[in-house]
């Protein structure tokens, strides 16, 4: 009996011993995290981060901290990067320890090129509260407020600008679109590229809460002709452009001259476009409608000789 | 003796240690000699894993592959076909374990997320090769076209936007049209071809369902039909006809309707069922509904096709990924005919206003396939899917699958061509899914309807009623979500920020002024890719949650507000003034008020149908008044819906 045993345990005990083979064999072909250079763990962990492997993205950032000096710019990178996963990363998320992280890194590296990032991180948390809570939007307006102020000309300070007049647009307030319009007129008229088109975009929202179609139809077209293009997708495609510019000119000026342009642009360079028949029904409107106007205007004109 | 006897004790005291011993060995030797048969020395092996379990894309791929292996004698293609329903499951298990083959067919069998995640982890961007030219195009007019741009969708769906990556070679597209026995119809009908006439259709079915088999005495039923095959009926031929509501309900003038804006115009009177967009849409599910078997919403798409094989049916709508089979079951019997889906002529009294021509249909390629990150070959992966999507492997991939090739310039199996997708046409126009109950009364309903359980006034009425009572609540407990979606993007964004700043980084190290000028370009094109992202993902988000918020929550539409493609008093007055300026008139014309009936409506959509469907209306809508017995129909409907429209303006 104790030999039957002794057999029976053998064998689960080579069993265990060709699984653990096995799993090792598979630990041999796991990558490696590396020791090297710093900048290299960092962007490995970054690429964790990217493939969504939490873990990975933790340790990378913490071993690689350990081996940065306090307040230097890679060590603001790799807090940025730890406190980023734990305030992104779903699930396990730890939006508290993350704050912490940033509000260190603040203190401590105030002058790294991490810092306004981190501010923005800082004002996003407050912005972008769980599903279900309201966020204190005095609180996230004065914080997006304080990177305008803090960093100017950075890309930081900027997203900021950009994010504070979404959220006083959003009111869908003639007062807020006023001062709306104020702000985004003078950014651009500063700015060259950064955001620009985004800003033209969000003052054509303004001067349609204020019907000011001539000016929401200008600002469209700023809009179309500063957008940054990411050129490598093949999903960017401006026939919803051509598409709002057209029905802009049309309905809400009246100028066929400008919604034909668009109309036809969209056909030339889009032929396959759901919105291609309703550009050909929207020539042929117009047409008609001008031709009746004009069979009117004959008809007055001649009853008034 | 003795040693027998010990040896059998031995066994059977170690037994199940030697049964596990014994495993092992076998297991060890078998993989072995199998290797060693089917691998020759210095021969590459490319596995690829597909779950097209139809013959003849087993017969392609194996034709391709042999092809392929007389071009490269030293590789050799083998495919692994793995049934629809566990392919998720076990394309998990072979990617976990690492023992995935080279080449994967993606992009289904699992939810979007699940096949986003699996990208990211295991398998290989292949975006650096999407534009540089085909090397087995060489001879042909696409030569120095960059791969991207052979294909005839561009490669949209190759794309993964959450990755800002191509991950896949999209090889074949699809679409969906009528399949009818040619023989069958032309016994019943003396007909050699289907009608592509709406009315025509109808008469045919009705002359179908009049016979009855001589044999087994059953009648005959003109489309075999299924819950799976209603969708395809309702998506390429009924819903279309709704395309008119975007005159009354695209408040934003996106070109399209979206829930909220069905919901906010049926609660301000802009639209109801009686509108004959509506009213036309029903009319149609109807009476193409009646020429389906009896108790078909019960039944499966295997059931239907079985009916059509069977010869008891002569028409039946499915895609081209059953075309060849279905060839292949009627080899023998029946001559299988492939149509367009019928529409009503434009002078129908019916329909001929409301339906203003043929769907659009979007050229989107699928039959995907993607690089796994395991793959010890992966050149010759690559490699080999560059010959499956040149313009002649993918011809003659296509050709003996039985699908549409997806590479431009290719030849159309002469059956398929009624295939070819429509790129010009019209689409449908209104979307009752707000979520919640709204949802499942809506299901309930419309099946009822289908299945002429109830009427269309019943319907009409009891749908309406619950939508305007409910829909706002569900509308609003949907949205609850939309932060949900910001948070996504957000973590997106982060990782492609740091993508960015980690290229500074590489710029600030550059040494010489080519690495400088090149590391540059990688920065600048990481911070585009970055503030476009940031643009289009988190910029709106929050305006448009206050303005889809706001629209839903109105009850009546502003004074004197028109439909969303008919000119206003003023933009109407500046076009008069216009063209009296460009007329020459000395004096300005007095712009004069235009007439209730707004004129952009009078000119733009084809006339008024006339819609003499008993169901629209015959009885009157929820809370109008009857309609004058002499008063046509169509009228009727016409106006039941606009007076609804001027009370709101008014």
């Amino acid at each position: 009996m104790f030999k039957k045993l002794l057999s029976i345990g053998g064998a689960a005990c080579l069993c265990a011993a060709f699984l653990f083979a096995g799993g090792c064999g598979k630990a041999g072909d796991a990558p490696d995290s590396g020791h090297g250079p710093v900048a290299e763990q960092i962007e490995k962990a970054w690429l964790d981060y990217r493939l969504n492997e939490w873990n990975g993205a933790e340790a990378g950032f913490t071993e690689a901290l350990a081996r940065t000096e306090e307040g230097s710019d890679d060590w603001a990178m790799c807090l940025y990067g730890l406190a980023t996963t734990w305030n992104l990363r779903r699930p396990g998320e730890d939006p508290a320890k993350a704050e912490k992280m940033y509000r260190e890194l603040l203190e401590k590296a105030p002058d790294s090129p991490m810092a306004p990032w981190t501010a923005l991180a800082l004002a996003r948390q407050q912005h972008l509260v769980p599903v279900g809570q309201e966020p204190d939007y005095d609180a996230v307006n004065a914080a997006y407020q304080k990177i305008v102020d803090d960093y100017p000309g950075h890309l930081a300070a900027k997203e900021a600008f950009v994010y504070l007049q979404s959220i006083l647009l959003a009111k869908l307030e003639p007062e807020a679109a006023k001062t709306a319009a104020a702000n985004l007129e003078e950014y651009v008229s500063r700015e060259s590229k950064e955001f620009v088109g985004p800003s033209y975009s969000l003052l054509s929202v303004a001067y349609t809460l204020l019907d000011d179609q001539a000016k929401r139809l200008d600002a469209e077209e700023n809009a179309f002709e500063k957008t940054e293009v990411d050129p490598s997708d093949p999903s960017v495609e401006f026939a919803w452009a051509y598409w709002n510019l057209a029905c802009i000119s049309e309905f809400e000026l009246g100028d066929f001259e400008r919604a034909r342009k668009y109309y036809k642009e969209l056909i030339r360079l889009y032929p396959t476009d759901i919105r291609v028949y309703g550009c050909k029904q929207a020539l042929k409107r117009m047409d008609e409608l001008e031709t009746k106007i004009r069979a009117e205007l004959a008809a007055e004109k001649e009853a008034d000789q | 003796m003795k040693f027998l006897k010990k040896a059998f004790d031995f066994v059977r005291t170690y037994f199940a240690l030697l049964v596990v011993a014994a495993v092992f060995a076998w297991s060890a030797l078998s993989i072995a000699t199998f290797r060693a048969q089917h691998e020759k020395p210095g021969e590459i092996v490319i596995r690829l894993g597909h779950w097209q379990l139809e013959a003849s894309v087993r017969e392609g791929i194996d034709e391709m592959a042999a092809q392929y292996q007389k071009l490269h004698p030293n590789v050799r293609v083998v495919q692994d076909a793995i049934p629809e329903g566990t392919y998720g499951q076990w394309v998990s298990t072979q990617l976990m374990g690492g023992t995935a083959p080279d080449i994967l067919q993606v992009g289904a069998q699992l939810p979007d997320n699940i096949w986003i995640s699996y990208y990211n982890r295991y398998f290989q961007p292949l975006s650096r090769y999407v534009y540089s030219p085909n090397p087995y195009n060489k001879d042909t007019e696409l030569a120095d076209t960059p791969l991207r741009q052979t294909f005839k969708d561009g490669m949209k769906t190759a794309y993964v936007a959450e990755m800002q990556e191509y991950m896949s070679f999209p090889l074949s597209l699809f679409g969906v049209r009528i399949f009818y026995n040619k023989d069958l119809l032309k016994k019943l009908t003396g007909r050699d071809e289907a009608p592509l006439d709406y009315r025509e259709f109808l008469a045919v079915c009705e002359q179908i369902k009049s016979q009855t088999n001589a044999v087994s005495g059953q009648a005959y039923i003109p489309i075999a039909g299924s819950a799976y095959h209603f969708g395809h009926w309702d998506s390429m031929m009924f819903s279309p006809v709704t395309y008119g509501c975007i005159r009354r309900a695209d408040f934003n003038r996106d070109a399209f309707v979206g829930n909220d804006e069905t919901y906010v115009a049926f609660r301000t009177g802009m639209l109801d069922f009686y509108y004959p967009p509506l009213a036309c849409w029903l009319k149609m599910v109807r009476e193409v509904t009646d020429e389906f078997q009896t108790g078909y919403t019960g039944l499966g798409r295997d059931e239907a096709v079985f009916l059509f094989a069977q010869q008891r049916a002569v028409f039946m709508t499915t895609g081209t990924w059953d075309a060849r089979s279905l060839q292949e079951q009627a080899k023998g019997q029946f001559e299988v005919g492939i149509m367009d889906f019928p529409i009503p002529s434009p002078d129908d009294p019916v329909y001929g206003g409301v339906v203003e021509g043929r769907i659009y249909e979007s050229p989107g390629a699928g039959f995907r396939f993607a690089i796994t990150r395991s793959s010890q070959n992966f050149d010759v992966a690559l490699d080999f899917l560059m010959f499956l999507a040149s313009q002649k492997g993918n011809e003659r991939l296509n050709e003996i699958i039985g699908w549409i090739p997806a590479i431009k310039g290719t030849e159309i199996d002469p059956l398929l061509q009624a295939f070819e997708p429509h790129l010009e046409g019209i689409y449908g126009a209104v979307s009752f899914s707000l979520g919640g109950n709204t949802s499942v009364t809506w299901g309930q309903q419309y099946s009822l309807y289908q299945v002429n359980q109830i009427s269309f006034d019943d319907f009409a009425e009891k749908f309406t009623k619950y939508y305007i009572k409910n829909g706002l609540q569900d509308f609003l407990e949907q949205q609850r979500d939309w932060r949900r979606g910001m948070q996504r993007n957000e973590q997106y964004l982060a990782g492609i920020r740091a993508r960015a700043i980690l290229a500074d980084d590489a710029l600030a190290q550059a040494k010489t002024d080519e690495e400088r000028q090149a590391r540059a370009i990688d920065a600048e094109s990481a911070w585009v890719r970055y503030r476009a992202i940031t643009y289009a993902r988190q910029l709106w988000s929050e305006i448009n949650h206050a303005r889809s918020v706001a629209q839903i929550n109105q009850t009546e539409l502003p004074e004197g507000w028109r439909g969303p493609y008919e000119y206003s008093d003023r933009v109407l007055e500046a076009i008069r003034a216009r063209i009296a300026a460009e007329e020459g008139a000395k004096e300005p014309v007095e712009a004069e008020a235009p007439e209730a009936e707004p004129i952009a409506e009078e000119v733009a959509p084809p006339p008024a149908p006339a819609v003499e469907a008993e169901e629209a209306v015959a009885e009157p809508a929820p809370g109008e008044e009857p309609a004058p017995a002499a008063e046509k129909p169509a009228k009727k409907a016409k106006k039941s819906s606009k007076k609804k429209a001027k009370k709101v303006e008014d």
